[in-house]
């Protein structure tokens, strides 16, 4: 495979380079490594890294850009790129030449590079979303997408890609998965800040957390084969409400005890910046440990649980494996909880998954919905951090 | 001071009361005070009650993948059929169809049931010849291709029983549940069990799940998850290789060295925001990038790998520049003092002192990204994917599955038996899981400073 | 055991608040107090000094049993309030902190309006019947803490607004309101300017009109401007307690003496 021959070739110039140009800069300087600007080895780096460098980023951009490139041409190009700069960076290196400045400054900028792919991420997200979204909203009214009550993809044309029924689905499982997920973790989180002993709290807390760590397909798993039927059989079918399996309670359950951690441990953090002093003020009039909670702690945490509390919805609107797993795939906008319901990040899967025709409105609707979802997201994101920092702020 | 009056009547005396006896208000107050607590205490049992549920249905459903019921049988490879030619050669040998190879079968247990006098009362010929799995003459047929010689002998053969028999070895089929089913009947289990009493057909331990690919609708049995652990490998190879290089030199740039200005504000609110983004977005992403404007093949690691860095990066640089910042200034100083430049100082100093936090949040980002399951959705990876991929580099481009894929893969099949299967997926995912959080808590422990 | 039912019979005779009887305290393995002896009278300010680490907060915490709420203290002895044990099985501390009441070092007011952390004391012990009731506790204490002029256009504005001072004279407020017999301060001026200092100092002055102060400081000139008792704490020992003029003039101890003249400290 020339690739990878390509990157040896480049890598063993680049070792060459490091040899001959530190061996050279200490004979110009006569043997004498204290005659030089600079500790010998940063020669040899710096030339390193000029030869090395720009001829990998070359290799990668290219084969990025155009995968099906002749890699003949590729390996070439790459080559004398790796070339010119070891013989220019080799020209350059004497011993008054300030090479420790000249790596650190090359070392700077690829710092920089690293740190600006995060921006290119979303650069990246939103200009391939912004883009096929431009393609849909060309074949397809905005208004009928923004507005639409139904949503019936049909491949022959003639679709109806209404948001409304979508944004509903993931609505209602999102409430349902707060209801659950604020009162528990919240309850969890003031007795293990508040009550709970050393003890305790060392087993319980780590406890909660592992629920953190489980991947949402196994909580969608869960849902499908636990939660699901057992909530059909116990309660959909004998009240009568219905007899699907894959419901708005089932996900919003399973989501709310995936939510119970992310809750607790954001809220422990809040309820642990108040200042002791507030408690012994209140403990000190007399208040009982739960006054003090309620009357003192809570509010001064508010804006703090308010923030963890976006996090956690912004969480609940994004989640996939869950509802795909849980919630069912019929678009419909009821108020019956046991009733299976679809949500925006269901019909992005289901419309990008199997055979897609990126020219069809049924296909780039995803693309649509997945901005939707971005900029709402995106959104409670912002306003969340922002609230939180300026909790945290207020007591620091 | 001027309004610091204190008319005698200003305080009414407080009714005294002995501190010794508890007034109704008080008793009122901590009655709410205990009902508080209760609250508490019931919402962390209810947390952790849900943890146990979880993990008890996920583990007494997925452990039957790890066992499997076999059927040991002599089979006679009929040289007449498998070889017609008569001269042993690989090429015609690999002509002969897997069909071949079940008549085979068929006729072997057949055989069987004669030699021990086993009949079982209305049994149709299709429920014999369906009590062995369909993979098992495909097995049979490799086994043969490998080893030509064994044309003409009869050999000891390890084959598989179909899913249901599995399944009724399992609790999961009854003879009730046999008799409304199309895929086998009452008569089969019977069958079965008279061959388990002649010690022929027995329920093991089964190392093949994690070694087999994955099986077609009709074979849940056969089905394993090789291929994907091999595809979740490759990609976290990928996120290792570029998410911890990227990750902790942009942590470096933006703790150390960035100025305090517009840009770097931005970045730092990108980076906090990407973390909580969505990560089916980040399955878009790739989607519109990697594939179709890069165009990079489909269901390949490499694709997922990246998509994951991207996904990884924020949780990773987090977790770095926590650890960077945990390192105390008088370092850095102490190395400046003494003449080094800041990258000497950085490089030096700093980045070995806050290895083990950057260590431990790089693994916390790798087992994040283990099970991420939405954003390989949408770049291909949920093809039904029968072959290993290749080593690497090349093999980064192969087709492959990857672990919780593997799962949502398993639950979107008609046969009940696959829900088992993807259970046992998890569980291997959780092990997965499980340890590389223990190292990260090993070497919090192990390396834990305090300044 | 006889002589101390005639100590008790003391207690009920006299104007002696609170009686502490070999009042031991042990953080951990660490013993903050040995055998503290100390009668606190009725309407009267008493100073607890010495230097830091002495344990007089650790005592001061003691008596409306603030200590309660750290883990690994614990408090053997007896402390008896009108001749009742504050240590009893029996004994809620919430209703002692009610007639205990405490003010801390660093002003703590609650991220509430003035008036709500004023009227906070009176609506969790339901010392008012109705609003006006309350408006007027509110009125009464804020005017006892000096701080009603400067606040009353702004009741509704929140207490984390004030001055350093003012906040202060905000959380003595918010103790008075709930009545208390004993009012514990803990360093109240160490965080504030001379003048707030002053402005506080005066106040104690005003408030043991009402009931009994017991005020820790580290500041000699402060016990002695404002206390009538005063206690040097040296190591976890109580080593003197006199009243306070006697402490300044006529220290009997040598190591009173020499904290006084600043040779320990």
């Amino acid at each position: 495979m020339p690739v990878s021959w390509t990157l040896l070739l480049v890598l063993a110039m680049a070792v060459a380079g490091f040899v001959i140009g530190r061996s050279r800069v200490l004979a110009a300087a006569g043997g004498d490594s204290r005659l030089l600007h600079s500790r010998t080895n940063y020669y040899g780096w710096n030339i390193a890294l000029y030869t090395a460098v720009p001829a990998l980023f070359l290799i990668a951009i290219w084969l990025f850009a155009q995968p099906g490139a002749n890699r003949i041409l590729v390996a070439g190009v790459a080559l004398a790129v790796a070339a010119v700069g070891l013989i220019w960076s080799l020209q350059r290196t004497a011993p008054d030449f300030r090479a420790r400045n000249a790596v650190e400054s090359f070392v700077r900028g690829l710092l920089i590079m690293c740190s600006s792919i995060a921006i290119l991420t979303t650069a990246g997200i939103v200009f391939s979303m912004l883009f096929e979204t431009g393609n849909f909203f060309s074949q397809y009214p905005w208004q009928d997408f923004f507005f639409g009550t139904t949503w019936s993809p049909r491949f022959g044309g003639g679709s109806q890609l209404g948001i409304l029924p979508l944004v509903w689905g993931t609505l209602y499982i999102s409430f349902i998965a707060l209801a659950v997920s604020i009162p528990i973790g919240l309850f969890a989180a003031i007795y293990m800040s508040e009550y709970a002993s050393p003890r305790m709290r060392g087993f319980a807390k780590p406890m909660i957390e592992i629920l953190a760590g489980i991947p949402t397909i196994v909580y969608g798993l869960f849902a499908l084969i636990t939660v699901g039927p057992m909530l059909r059989d116990y309660f959909a079918q004998p009240l009568g409400l219905g007899n699907s399996g894959s419901s708005v309670m089932t996900a919003g359950l399973v989501m709310g005890i995936m939510l119970i951690p992310f809750v607790s441990s954001l809220s422990d953090d809040i309820i642990n910046a108040v200042p002791q002093s507030l408690r012994d003020a209140a403990l000190g009039l007399g208040s009982t440990q739960s006054e003090t909670v309620r009357n003192v702690v809570l509010p001064a945490a508010l804006p703090g649980i308010v923030g963890a509390i976006l996090l956690a919805a912004s969480r609940a609107i994004g989640e996939t494996m869950i509802v795909v797993l849980g919630a069912g795939a019929a678009a419909r906008m009821d108020l019956n909880p046991f009733e299976a319901m679809t949500t925006i990040t269901v019909k992005i899967v289901s419309q990008l998954t199997g055979d897609t025709d990126f020219a069809a409105p049924e296909t780039l609707v995803a693309f649509a919905l997945g901005l939707t979802l971005f900029v709402v997201t995106l959104g409670l994101n912002i306003v969340a951090l922002y609230v939180v920092r300026k909790y945290r702020e207020q007591y620091e | 001071m001027t309004d610091a009056t204190f008319p005698a009547s200003a305080a009414a005396p407080q009714s005294k009361s002995s501190l010794l006896v508890v007034d109704e208000r008080t008793r009122k107050r901590n009655a709410a005070e205990k009902r508080f607590r209760a609250y508490g205490l019931s919402a962390i049992a209810i947390a952790l009650i849900a943890l146990v549920v979880l993990m008890y249905s996920i583990f007494s459903d997925g452990i039957g993948a790890f066992r499997q019921t076999y059927l040991e049988i002599p089979v006679t490879l009929d040289a007449a059929q498998l070889d017609k030619n008569g001269n042993r050669n690989p090429e015609d040998i690999k002509k002969v169809l897997t069909t071949t190879y079940g008549k085979l079968l068929d006729q072997s247990l057949q055989a069987v049931m004669t030699q021990n006098g086993i009949t079982i009362e209305g049994i149709a010929a299709k429920d014999v010849s369906d009590l062995i799995s369909k993979e098992a003459s495909a097995q049979l047929r490799n086994r043969v291709l490998a080893n030509p010689d064994l044309v003409g002998q009869t050999i000891d053969a390890r084959v598989l029983v179909n899913g249901r028999v599995d399944g009724y070895y399992k609790g999961r089929v009854s003879m009730e549940s046999a008799a409304r089913d199309s895929n086998t009947s009452p008569a089969q289990l019977q069958l079965a069990d008279a061959l388990k009493g002649k010690g022929m057909l027995s329920t093991e331990w089964n190392w093949s799940f994690l070694t087999n690919p994955d099986a077609s609708d009709q074979r849940p049995e056969a089905a394993g998850v090789g291929v994907a652990i091999l595809g979740s490998l490759y990609m976290m190879l990928v996120v290792l290789f570029l998410a911890v290089p990227i990750g902790v030199a942009a942590s470096i740039y933006l703790e150390e060295f960035a100025p305090k200005n517009r840009l770097t504000d931005i970045i730092e609110v990108n980076i906090s925001n990407l973390a909580a983004v969505p990560s089916i977005v980040f399955g878009i992403l790739g989607l519109a990038a990697f594939i179709n404007f890069a165009g990079l093949p489909q269901s390949a690691p490499i694709v997922g790998g990246l998509v994951l860095t991207l996904m990884t990066l924020p949780t990773i640089i987090i977790a770095t520049r926590a650890a960077l910042k945990a390192v105390p200034p008088s370092i850095r100083d102490a190395a400046l003092g003494v003449g080094a430049s800041k990258m000497q100082s950085v490089f030096h100093h700093v980045l070995p002192l806050a290895m083990p936090g950057i260590l431990t949040g790089t693994i916390i980002g790798l087992a994040q990204a283990l099970g991420e399951t939405a954003p390989l959705l949408l770049i291909g990876m949920v093809a039904f994917v029968k072959n290993f991929p290749a080593a690497p580099m090349e093999g980064l481009f192969d087709p492959a599955s990857a672990l919780p894929v593997q799962v949502y893969n398993w639950t979107q099949r008609a046969d009940p038996a696959f829900m088992e299967r993807a259970s046992g997926a998890i569980i291997v995912l959780l092990v997965f899981l499980l340890c590389m959080n223990l190292i990260a808590i090993f070497l919090r422990r192990k390396f834990e400073r305090r300044w | 055991m006889n002589d101390m039912r005639i100590l008790e019979r003391a207690v009920e005779q006299t104007d002696i608040k609170i009686s502490a009887r070999k009042v031991q305290v042990h953080y951990g393995e660490k013993h903050a107090l040995k055998d503290v002896d100390v009668d606190i009278l009725d309407k009267t300010v008493t100073a607890f000094i010495g230097p830091s680490g002495c344990g007089k907060s650790t005592f001061l915490r003691c008596l409306n049993r603030m200590n309660d709420t750290i883990d690994s203290c614990r408090v053997d002895g007896r402390i008896a309030l009108d001749g009742e044990d504050i240590y009893d099985k029996r004994v809620d501390p919430v209703q002692l902190r009610a007639r205990v009441g405490m003010v801390f070092q660093k002003p703590n007011p609650f991220p509430k309006s003035i008036y709500d952390n004023v009227a906070y004391g009176p609506r969790i012990h339901g010392l008012a019947r109705n609003r006006a009731e309350l408006d007027e506790i509110v009125e009464k204490s804020l005017r006892g803490a000096a701080l009603w002029n400067e606040v009353k256009d702004r009741l509704s504005e929140p207490g984390t607004g004030l001055s350093g001072g003012q906040q202060q004279r905000l959380c003595i407020a918010r103790a008075v309101a709930t009545q208390p017999e004993v009012l514990l301060m803990d360093e109240p001026c160490s965080a504030l300017d001379p003048i707030a200092t002053s402005q506080v100092e005066d106040l104690i002055d005003h408030l043991r009109e009402q009931f009994s102060v017991v005020i820790v400081t580290h500041s000699m000139q402060q016990a002695a401007r404002v206390s009538q008792k005063t206690a040097f704490f040296h190591l976890g020992n109580l080593v003197e307690y006199a009243d306070t003029d006697d402490i300044f003039t006529r220290p009997r101890d040598p190591r009173t003496e020499s904290y006084i003249s600043g040779r320990i400290g």
